[in-house]
């Protein structure tokens, strides 16, 4: 089967070949039976890929210990779940996964288009086979998961060896979220693939307008999804695992992933300046490329281990293509740009300082900042090799000292953009639109402050997601009052009807509370505090308001590994709240690693996390940390939001059929106007 | 008198009791606050006070030197200098605000500054310039410097649109 693996891969890297070279002679002679083989031979390119995946997957499965990937990271008492997880967890796997994903994407793309946009697919074909000739290339050539083992006999020749079992899944991985955390966020590196390779294509067929970005709008959402949900799943792992009490640690690996988060939500929101005025349209291209490089970086610093992060499992010699990648990719960019910039010319000119579109350039400044800020510091301390004798790391007080302030700025102006009117916005407009936000921002600090939330940062963070949630809650208001008005519907269902009216719209309104939610979490990361003893049987801590006792302690054997578990009672006041049990895991496999498993109670209000963080080499007791964490929880229901929006915003408009009835049948509604198709017809992109 | 004294005593004895209490949570805040600027050396990339990764063989010793450093009094600087001369630049969590480490710092303050500046010089500009003038003004110019017609962009759009479908 790793023949067949390799086989398969080796096969993958040829149609891609064909299918990029292919692709040009078709583009240059418009023949359609080459146009139609590169697409195919693009097609097949994917389902070899599927094949060569799949294979590893069967070799990891069937305990197959002569393969070297197999051996590093599976052994035979893993479950069937870690060892699907075993694919992405070491270097070789993880760059054919990213092949993979990025295959389910080319493979969609190139089906669900193969009788449309026939001018500008084999542009699109070409830029996607070029990116996956990179990663086949480094798949076959650089760091192939099939090769097997071999070991010298007596005569002094090479023969097969195979391993009784393996070392086994890395202690850390061993966790369920660690079995969809990856795919999210290399769903999330790999979709932006698809809106760059239309951005790039539409440039180098010399497109005008919007029309790449009408193409791409569904990918980019979804793309976007995708490395939001995974993002805030690796920060619950890193919270649920690591046992540091904390969910963001500004890792490198964790910034590579907010990259081009950061340029694809700006990019997200400069494009509606696109759609609405034909403004931006140089900023807009640029974005994309920039987030698309950002993702191979990403992938690049996640493997390469360049700086050194707690993520960087395994170190190896991929740094330089990655590099002459990026540099190629850059220089393709910059080549078709230089050649038909002409072509992306605004339409329209700004016409006031205090309008919706200043306040999207604002926002996107503001995104641009974040990202450079993240990219320099993570890339500071190699720098600092560079240019300095000695190397300087930079860790989470410099990250959190420089983004508080941005991320602030970002909410107030995610509150402020929808009080703003396209082109000028009033003086009286502004002091209407501002009063009741304002008051109920002020009202959340001042409720803020009385439950004792008193650090700066904190109150301006709380005022700010108070404003920017009743600007969302006046938006909903205000369309749902009309709706109510006209078809007599109830507020609830006109306020839904709105949403489904304007998906977009009104999904990216789901999508802002969703991020106040999340806010709200990281403003309580001020008031963390946490205990950490030595404690015997029966004896307590004071953790705020709660009371910790230990109560008793036990072993758990289970299939993979050996669990030492503390049982541990929360009270509050003399009630008892729960039991919670945090565990030490000895991992089977020649490696013998540990892992730990975090117990945590958790509400709205705070989380009490107790870690069981070993026995103390002195007196072979138990030491118990246990951290006291307000607010936490909001971060994930935030997480659940913005999915429910991005979701809502991919859905299709639903056109105002059920109000044109209500306003043909007057007798249905006493108060139904005659319709006015401006407003209910719209189709939403602000 | 007796009683004055014996409230004294009582006040004296108090005091005793509970300063010791207080000195001592004063140390273990400034070892906290201390201990937040420097990263644990074990290659987990973080903060001291905060690394409790399982395996990690460093942070407990150096929090155990940090403790004795502030015990003894030692001022910030001082143990800094200590704790570099000891592990290197890379026990910064932080880097300093002074010499190249400057910088870091300075970087994304260059870049809001720079960019808000030139957001307001980019939508002043656009304020200033006619939109009827514009439509000649700002005809696209192709990479050979030859104007693109308004009639030609018309053309290309509608070429996108014929070849492209939602």
């Amino acid at each position: 089967m790793d023949v067949f693996g390799s086989f398969t891969l080796l096969l993958a890297f040829v149609c891609a070949l064909y299918a990029f070279v292919g692709g040009i002679g078709a583009i240059i002679t418009r023949h359609p039976l080459l146009v139609k083989s590169t697409r195919q031979a693009g097609i097949a390119t994917c389902v070899l890929i599927f094949i060569g995946t799949f294979s590893l997957e069967y070799l990891l499965f069937s305990d197959n210990f002569s393969v070297a990937y197999v051996v590093s990271h599976s052994n035979r008492d893993l479950s069937a779940f870690y060892k699907v997880a075993a694919l992405w967890s070491g270097q070789e796997g993880s760059l054919l996964f990213w092949s993979f994903l990025l295959a389910v994407y080319v493979i969609s793309v190139l089906i669900s288009y193969r009788h449309k946009n026939g001018e500008l697919m084999p542009y699109v074909g070409v830029v996607l086979a070029g990116v996956q000739i990179f990663f086949l290339m480094l798949n076959n050539f650089v760091e192939s998961p099939f090769k097997t083992l071999a070991a010298v006999n007596a005569s002094g020749a090479l023969e097969p060896f195979v391993r009784q079992d393996g070392n086994g899944l890395n202690a850390l991985l061993q966790y369920p979220e660690m079995v969809i955390h990856p795919p999210n966020l290399y769903s999330g590196y790999t979709g932006f693939t698809i809106p760059f390779a239309f951005a790039l294509a539409a440039l180098l067929a010399r497109y005008p307008g919007e029309k790449w970005i009408h193409l791409t709008r569904k990918w980019t959402m979804i793309a976007w999804c995708f490395q939001s949900v995974g993002i805030l799943l690796g920060a619950h792992w890193a919270y649920a695992v690591l046992g540091w009490g904390g969910y963001w640690g500004w890792d490198p690996v964790e910034n590579a992933s907010l990259l081009p988060w950061l340029t694809g939500t700006a990019f997200l929101h400069s494009v509606m300046m696109q759609e609405k005025r034909g403004m931006m349209k140089v900023w807009n291209v640029w974005l994309v490329f920039c987030t698309f490089l950002l993702c191979i970086l990403g992938t690049f610093l996640t493997r390469s281990g360049v700086v050194s992060s707690v993520h960087a499992f395994a170190n190896s010699q991929i740094g330089p293509w990655f590099v002459s990648f990026m540099v190629l990719t850059l220089v393709v960019c910059f080549v078709a740009y230089v050649k038909n910039h002409d072509y992306l010319k605004s339409e329209n000119q700004l016409d006031s300082l205090i309008s919706r579109e200043s306040s999207f350039l604002f926002n996107n400044l503001l995104f641009l900042v974040a990202c450079i800020a993240v990219i320099s510091g993570t890339l500071f301390p190699v720098f600092t090799e560079w240019f300095t004798p000695s190397r300087i790391s930079v860790g989470a007080p410099f990250f959190n000292k420089i983004m508080i302030p941005i991320g602030l700025a970002i909410l107030f102006l995610t509150g402020v953009g929808p009080l703003l009117a396209w082109r000028k916005t009033s003086a009286d407009s502004l002091k209407r639109n501002f009063t009741w936000p304002m008051v109920v921002g002020a009202l959340t600090a001042a409720l803020a402050y009385v439950l004792e939330y008193r650090n700066a940062f904190s109150l301006v963070c709380l005022f700010l997601c108070g404003f920017v949630f009743w600007t969302i809650v006046m938006e909903f208001y205000r369309g749902a009052k009309v709706i109510a008005a006209r078809s007599g519907m109830s507020m609830m269902m006109s306020a839904h009807e709105l949403a489904m009216r304007n998906t977009r719209r009104y999904g990216g309104y789901v999508v802002h509370f969703g991020m106040v939610l999340i806010f709200i979490g990281l403003a309580g990361a001020a008031f963390n505090t946490d205990v950490q003893k030595t404690m015997n049987l029966g004896d307590s801590m004071k953790l705020g308001p709660y009371t910790l006792v230990l109560q008793s302690a036990d072993t758990k054997p289970e299939k993979n590994y050996t669990a030492e578990r503390m049982i541990v009672e929360v009270m509050k006041g003399n009630k008892q709240i729960m039991l919670l049990y945090p565990e030490k895991r000895a991992f089977q496999g020649r490696d013998q690693q540990n892992g730990t498993m975090v117990a945590i109670y958790s509400t709205l209000r705070e989380d009490v996390y107790v870690v069981f963080a070993g026995m103390d080499p002195d007196t072979n007791l138990p030491v118990i940390h246990a951290f006291l964490n307000p607010l936490v929880k909001w971060i994930w229901l935030g997480g659940v939001w913005v999915v429910m929006g991005t979701l809502l915003a991919l859905m299709p408009n639903r056109r105002a059929a059920l109000v044109i009835a209500a306003a043909t049948q007057p007798a249905a509604s006493p108060v139904a106007p005659a319709l006015n198709p401006s407003v209910s017809l719209r189709e939403g992109n602000d | 008198m007796i009683r004055r004294r014996s409230v004294f005593a009582l006040a004296l004895v108090v005091a005793l009791g509970v300063l010791p209490l207080v000195a001592q949570q004063q140390q273990a805040d400034r070892v906290k606050a201390i201990g937040g600027k420097f990263q644990c050396m074990c290659g987990c990339s973080q903060v001291l006070t905060q690394c409790n990764h399982v395996g990690c063989t460093m942070s407990a010793a150096m929090l155990k030197e940090l403790g004795q450093w502030v015990n003894r009094g030692d001022s910030e600087a001082a143990i800094t200098q200590s704790f570099v001369q000891e592990y290197g630049t890379t026990v910064y969590a932080e880097p300093p605000k002074s010499g190249f480490s400057l910088i870091a710092w300075a970087m994304p303050v260059i870049y809001f500054v720079v960019g808000a500046a030139l957001v307001v010089f980019v939508i002043s500009r656009w304020r200033k310039r006619p939109q009827a003038a514009s439509v000649d003004a700002s005809a696209p110019v192709t990479a050979a410097g030859v104007k693109i017609s308004q009639e030609a962009m018309e053309r290309g759009r509608a070429q996108a649109a014929r070849e492209t479908e939602d």
